[in-house]
């Protein structure tokens, strides 16, 4: 989901030549703002700032500290530990057959402007995004059926159905106060532009249209935090100029895509220069189209990924960042999930030539005089890969499926298209072979429902929220039921597990690298970041709330 | 001053025409902003979510020609709408966070390059074959070849980046607060050399090579011989009776020139990360937010409108036959 895009290589060659000539400092320099305490953060590429600090809005389109510094919610889920970290709450409790949730909130909380948080805010948030429903973004009131505050520190949440992975999106929900959300008129237009919240960061000290800053929450409940002095956001409209930022030494922490990065960055300054790409942000899917042949049969689903060499996609179209994807389809952010049993099951993501041609042969697309592969009604086997025009690790990674499936006689064709034309063909069921992403959630459940569940299943023509590639099936409806039902850990690893059997045994997509999760960052002015030897939260902060976690444990040197 | 009405009525007309393009070219472009929505949020919003949001953001499923009148009446009270890739923020705040250091930096080059240029040409005639007239030419045409975002990279990574002599981004430096203040009016001067030089030598060579050639005709006319006879001073004679008759078809050309200078400019914008339109319009682009499109096209237009009335005063001002007609 976190997937970036990645414009324009020319600026990065140039500084790609420069890092060859001239990797002279050893150490990186502090820039002005970090010596005043003061990190400077490079996230959202823009060309000036628009003022807004809506933590109920979608997180692209305000702000990014608003949910990832300023607002906070009742737990936060920790990718790299695989756990919730009680936030504003410190304890959670399913009861009545998992119908209804239990909050206990942390006590001697207080908002920025010093009045207390209470339960009661909590409900009015909740209340908020039930009456307005562009605010409720997550379509949590589908499931639930009452937000109450019991007492000043409890809140009690009841089902109309047993939904259990519904934690994840009511526990993250930004929490606002209900004495200055109460008196705003439109909270769906409210630009919000002096937040009152819990936050480590809450005080917007400079806003301009090409840099602002926040500053503390002088009624942080976190004893001595943030050690931070404040939030810095210069404007960087491309990667590139965001990527100069960061070679410079003005930007001490990123979540770029920054191509070679151990040459063009972390060779100018070893000593204080670091990143960290966790294989966390989800999968890289070549997306089939199930609903039409020939992807309606799992033998060409099959036959078309064994074609495909991932090592090589791996090597040229991702700088070695990642590694192929097995037979599961789920990135590292499941790692403790993974079965071994559907990984064995899952061979067809093994680069096999060979085994290609023959599944092709037996499933009726023998080679025709010409080298191409002709159907059962004769009409040879013609292809399209769709991609994003720009989106340059993609298109090379595209370039070499249809080089490819091109050897074991397929004719595909790479189509590039405009973002809003790729997607509404991806939606809409209008493509053969589509590169897309992967929705992701605290477990493998959100990952398979957006493969195989009937649920999001629109017909060909509509635009799916989810399921592009229109694959169901009854076991895994019932799957699905049966995990949203338990929150007891062993019989949900057992449902997990059959999930990546089934998805293993069927193909519905074909998985080609999990993708990794960008993160940069500079210790010249800065301890504390999140890194391969210290993995206690994820590094980029492409992915708010948990940047709170970072946030909070950064300190100046 | 008939002429100047007249060419008003034409201005209206013109303006009227291009309001109209501006609402139809943005919903001839393939895919659908509802769809690009979808993509922007990425999966972070529900289909429900996102119908409400619909609604919210103002799309509608009404016939296009309703749309295209309560396009016009709001127009007219400059009320341009709400921006979709900047929901809630209006389009007029949107386009004012940029609009006046878009308007700076490609005022400043434009005038900057078009006197220059005029001034290299009037040299280059004069001393017909001489230094100027037989390096500069070439030159300056080869560097108007390349693409402006091209030669802005090109300084932005030598210039800025390497030699580290100007800076690498933005309008101003970052520790400051706007205002009038000294140290304020330097920093943007500082920030401006660099971008507003490329765009100038991106562009110098057309307006001198233009002027250079219709000075030369210009100085075989009969008029400058007399003049040459009468004994006048030459400084008099190059300026007040060559350059002023072959400014004219430079003048015209000034005016057609700003559409493609304003539209080279935002990409150098975006290489400079000056915080003008030029990013904002690959915004709107990218996420079929129509109102803005609508703005900043709009602010184009009449920006192209206002600098060919500007052209036309001074071309009466500059050729007295037309105050005549």
């Amino acid at each position: 989901m976190a997937m970036r895009l990645m414009r324009g290589g020319a600026l990065a060659m140039l500084v790609l030549i420069a890092a060859t000539s001239c990797g002279r400092s050893r150490r990186g320099s502090a820039s002005p703002a970090a010596r005043r305490g003061v990190l400077t953060v490079s996230k959202e590429q823009q060309a000036s700032w628009i003022r807004n600090f809506n933590p109920l809005l979608a997180p692209d389109g305000v702000r990014w500290p608003t949910t990832a510094g300023v607002y906070e919610p009742l737990l936060i889920y920790n990718t790299m530990k695989g756990e919730y970290v009680p936030w504003l709450a410190t304890s959670y409790a399913w009861s009545a057959g998992n119908k209804r949730l239990t909050f206990t909130l942390r006590q001697g909380v207080q908002w920025s402007d010093g009045r207390p948080f209470r339960a009661a805010d909590v409900a009015f948030t909740f209340a908020l995004t039930r009456k307005h429903r562009a605010l409720d973004l997550h379509n949590v009131w589908a499931y639930v059926d009452a937000v109450e505050a019991k007492d000043d520190a409890t809140v009690e949440i009841s089902f109309n159905r047993v939904y259990v992975p519904a934690l994840f999106h009511l526990g993250q929900q930004p929490i606002v106060p209900e004495h200055i959300w109460k008196n705003v008129a439109d909270p769906v237009t409210f630009p919000n532009e002096h937040p009152v919240a819990t936050g480590p960061f809450t005080e917007v000290k400079v806003f301009q249209n090409q840099v602002y800053e926040l500053g503390r929450n002088p009624h942080y409940w976190q004893e001595g935090k943030p050690a931070l002095n404040g939030l810095r956001f210069p404007a960087y409209p491309g990667n590139d100029q965001a990527n100069l930022a960061l070679i410079g030494g003005e930007a001490d922490w990123a979540g770029n895509f920054v191509p070679d990065i151990d040459r063009v960055f972390v060779k100018r300054a070893p000593a204080d220069y670091h990143y960290w790409f966790p294989l966390v942000a989800g999968t890289v899917f070549l997306y089939t189209n199930t609903t039409r042949a020939p992807f309606k049969d799992v033998r060409l689903r099959k036959a078309v990924s064994m074609a495909i060499d991932r090592a090589q996609i791996v090597k040229v179209a991702m700088y070695d960042y990642t590694k192929p994807s097995d037979g599961t389809g789920l990135c590292d952010a499941y790692a403790r999930w993974r079965s071994e049993s559907a990984v064995a099951a899952g061979d067809w993501v093994n680069h096999d030539v060979a085994r290609a041609e023959r599944l092709l042969d037996e499933a009726g697309y023998p080679r025709g005089a010409d080298g191409v592969r002709k159907g059962p009604d004769g009409a040879p086997l013609k292809l399209d890969v769709n991609v994003v025009t720009g989106w340059s690790d993609w298109v090379r990674a595209a370039q070499i499926v249809t080089q490819n499936l091109r050897r074991v006689g397929v004719a595909a064709t790479l189509k590039a298209y405009d973002f809003s034309a790729y997607f509404e063909k991806l939606q809409k069921g209008d493509f053969d072979l589509s590169m897309g992403w992967s929705v992701e959630g605290p477990t493998p459940y959100s990952f398979y429902v957006a493969l195989m569940s009937s649920h999001g299943v629109k017909p060909v023509g509509e635009p799916a929220a989810t399921n592009w590639n229109r694959f169901t099936s009854a076991e895994a409806d019932a799957l699905f039921r049966e995990f949203e039902a338990t929150n007891d850990p062993e019989e949900q690893r057992r449902l997990q597990d059959r999930m990546q059997m089934l998805f293993a045994e069927n193909a519905p997509s074909i998985p080609l690298f999990p993708n990794p999760s960008w993160g940069e960052f500079s210790t010249a002015g800065f301890d504390g970041f999140p890194s391969k030897e210290n993995p206690y939260a994820k590094l980029s902060p492409n992915n708010p709330p948990e940047c709170l976690l970072v946030l909070t444990e950064l300190r100046p040197k | 001053m008939r002429y100047l009405l007249k060419h008003l009525g034409l201005y209206m007309m013109a303006a009227w025409a291009s309001l109209t393009l501006n609402f139809l070219l943005p919903r001839m472009m393939p895919g659908d902003p509802a769809s690009a929505m979808f993509g922007r949020f990425k999966g972070q919003l529900q289909p429900e979510a996102l119908l409400a949001l619909r609604e919210a953001f103002g799309f509608t499923n009404e016939p296009v020609l309703t749309q295209y009148v309560k396009y016009v009446s709001h127009m007219l009270r400059g009320d341009l709408g709400v921006s979709v890739a900047y929901f809630p923020a209006k389009v007029t705040t949107v386009i004012g966070t940029g609009l006046m250091w878009t308007l700076f930096l490609t005022g400043f080059a434009v005038v900057l390059s078009f006197v220059l240029g005029t001034l290299l040409g009037v040299y280059a005639a004069w001393r017909r074959g001489g230094y100027l007239d037989s390096i500069l030419p070439p030159t300056l045409v080869l560097l108007g070849a390349f693409p402006y975002f091209w030669l802005a990279m090109i300084g932005l990574y030598f210039l800025g980046f390497v030699l580290d002599w100007f800076p690498l981004r933005h309008a101003y430096d970052d520790a400051l607060a706007p205002g009038l203040s000294l140290p304020f009016i330097g920093s943007v001067l500082e920030h401006l050399a660099l971008p507003a030089t490329v765009i100038v030598v991106a562009t110098l060579g057309g307006w001198m090579l233009g002027m250079r050639n219709t000075m030369i005709g210009v100085l075989s006319e009969d008029y400058i011989t007399m003049a040459q006879a009468k004994g006048l001073s030459q400084r008099r004679i190059m300026f007040s009776y060559a350059a002023r008759n072959a400014l004219l078809p430079n003048v015209t050309g000034f005016g057609m020139a700003l559409g493609f200078v304003l539209s080279g400019s935002l990409l150098t914008e975006i290489v400079f990360s000056y915080p003008g339109q030029g990013y904002l319009l690959v915004q709107a682009v990218r996420n079929q937010d129509y109102p803005l499109m609508q703005g900043l096209f709009l602010t184009i237009t009449l920006a192209v409108l206002g600098a060919n009335w500007l052209v036309d005063i001074i071309y009466v001002w500059l050729d007295p036959r037309t105050r005549g007609r």
